[in-house]
């Protein structure tokens, strides 16, 4: 009786996952479909994908206050890497906040090779330029850039800079240094290929110990290293008693923070361009470093991080 | 396939094994790590199990620490190990950066196999045999190391066997906070898009793996004390011979 019993409840707990698993289906497989469906402008639904490191999220969530104060339903998938989302975009994803760098390369590289010439320089117009007829073939369009870069940066403590006078990367020159950086940097021409080439710094090792990682920090602050890796809108070095250097030769590609939107889904909603222009406007890279330190330092969430700039921007009510 | 090819190439290209960086200085070095780190974790843990496997308790409390050793995951310990003060990352020796922390933290790794199997060598020595050996008077000392330690060995010895090439395989994690080894030619290569290097290195460290796998297995064939007499089952067949020798003559 007992085994029956057992058994007939197993059975119907495996028909219950199976009926969930067909509505998870179900929904999946709507969604791509839903968008198109809503009249044009004046809300609807509206995918958001990107990368998930800190700054990326406070970014997007800062998209996501805005178009839902527009009238949209928003959906936010962050992932670890460009390749993930940009096989869903454009398509089922509708908008993405990126670096004009990353996306011009990542195309780049994806269309025409590993070993393809480069299409960013240091300046973004320029850059998104070169790219424009890779990115109509893709359906993408890119907005107005903001003024707000996030690129690789190097930054050494408040005390080396002050004993060797050192501010710019150009007042290396000539120096022995070790560099803690991401173990991708050694060589590349935007971190220690561009420092020993075009700077004229003698890097003796590369330590890979991560992207502006605690390890990295550790290993110039112990003075272990004397130059670290990060990127220009690191809200944390300050409280740390480290200084970015300048990057006074350009060697480092525009990575301004710009929109990117699905071209058929932007013919379709010409209202959300409006509040994201409006967004890259009011940033710049000093308050985009102070809101990166507030989510980073202070712990405070990035969703009212976010919400607090809109509202002191006058770009959201309160 | 192509990668596989890439990879193939990598590996015979002599330049890719010499130098500072090339792969058989790597494999020098986590060769000294892993010894030293399988040294040090026998001479901790082994005579603390030997001991209580001859007295017969205690071992639930050895084996259950020592086990604690395999619920943590030796990365994280090692991360923790670099961020604290002492050992931190500082060089050490011919270890490298942060040697003492990957040291200490491969030694906790290779004691849990050490100790159980050391526990349970001693601890399982027959009881007859045992009784035998203080029926002749032995003291504990004499009983331990001319009659338990001797028949434990093979297990002893398994047990560091077990050890050397979980300890090997693992102490690639030193690349993670840029210290010495193999495992500096395979993360070098994933971050750097170089996939036949990582796919290189993570062969070359199987391969020595393997080596050191039947390296081991050998030396725990020399350690079997009942190895001369071939097999124990042989007089006993032999007995049965003359036995039928006898029915049919």
């Amino acid at each position: 009786m007992h085994f029956r019993r057992s058994i007939a409840a197993l059975a119907s707990l495996g028909s219950f996952f199976l009926v969930t698993a067909c509505a998870g289906d179900d929904l999946n497989a709507e969604d791509p479909d839903a968008t198109p469906q809503t009249s044009a402008g004046g809300g609807g639904e509206v995918a958001i994908s990107g990368q998930s490191f800190p700054e990326a999220e406070l970014v997007a969530a800062m998209y996501t206050h805005l178009l839902e104060d527009a009238g949209y339903t928003v959906d936010v998938k962050l992932v670890d890497t460009r390749d993930v989302y940009m096989q869903q975009f454009p398509g089922q994803v509708d908008v993405v906040p990126e670096y004009v760098g990353g996306i011009v390369d990542f195309l780049n590289v994806t269309e025409n090779g590993a070993d393809a010439d480069p299409l960013t320089t240091s300046d973004a117009a320029e850059s998104i330029g070169n790219a424009e007829s890779l990115l109509e073939g893709q359906g993408i369009t890119l907005l107005e850039p903001s003024e707000a870069t996030d690129t690789n940066a190097f930054f050494v403590t408040q005390e080396y800079s002050e004993q060797n006078g050192v501010t710019t990367l150009s007042d290396l020159e000539g120096e022995t240094v070790t560099l803690a950086a991401a173990p991708d940097c050694e060589g590349r021409a935007d971190c220690a290929g561009g420092l020993e080439e075009v700077y004229g710094i003698d890097i003796e090792e590369v330590l890979p110990l991560g992207f502006a990682s605690p390890q990295t920090y550790k290993s110039v602050l112990d003075g272990e290293s004397q130059l670290g890796l990060t990127s220009t809108t690191d809200g944390t070095l300050e409280s740390q008693g480290l200084v970015l250097l300048e990057d006074d030769q350009a060697i480092q590609p525009a990575q301004n923070l710009v929109p990117a939107v699905s071209t058929e889904f932007l013919d379709e909603h010409p209202d959300v361009e409006e509040p994201l222009t409006a967004l890259m406007a009011a940033l710049t890279t000093e308050n985009l470093t102070e809101l990166n330190g507030r989510v980073a330092v202070d712990r405070e969430a990035a969703e009212d991080v976010a919400h607090d700039f809109l509202v002191e921007q006058g770009l959201l009510e309160e | 396939m192509n990668i596989f090819a890439d990879t193939w190439s990598y590996l015979t290209d002599p330049a890719n094994w010499q130098g500072s960086g090339g792969i058989l200085a790597r494999l020098l070095e986590q060769l000294l790590l892993t010894g030293t780190a399988l040294a040090l974790a026998m001479l901790i843990g082994m005579p603390i199990a030997l001991w209580l496997g001859h007295l017969g308790r205690g071992g639930f409390l050895a084996i259950n620490i020592s086990n604690v050793g395999r619920a943590i995951p030796t990365f994280a310990l090692l991360a923790l190990l670099v961020s604290a003060d002492w050992p931190g990352s500082a060089e050490f020796g011919p270890y490298g950066r942060a040697g003492l922390a990957t040291l200490i933290a491969l030694v906790l790794f290779a004691l849990p196999p050490i100790v159980t199997q050391s526990y349970v060598a001693v601890r399982e020595v027959p009881g007859e045999v045992k009784e035998s050996a203080r029926g002749m008077g032995m003291t504990g000392r004499q009983q331990l190391f001319r009659v338990e330690l001797p028949l434990a060995l093979p297990l002893v010895v398994s047990g560091a066997r077990l050890a050397l090439v979980q300890v090997w395989a693992t102490a690639t994690i030193a690349a993670l906070v840029a210290g010495p080894g193999l495992g500096r030619i395979i993360t070098d290569g994933f971050y750097r898009s170089n996939y036949p290097q990582g796919i290189a290195g993570a062969i070359v460290v199987a391969l020595v793996a393997l080596v050191l796998e039947v390296a081991a297995a050998s030396l725990q064939r020399l350690a079997d004390p009942l190895r001369a007499s071939s097999g124990r089952g042989k007089p006993l067949s032999e007995a049965g011979h003359t036995l039928q020798e006898a029915e049919t003559g």
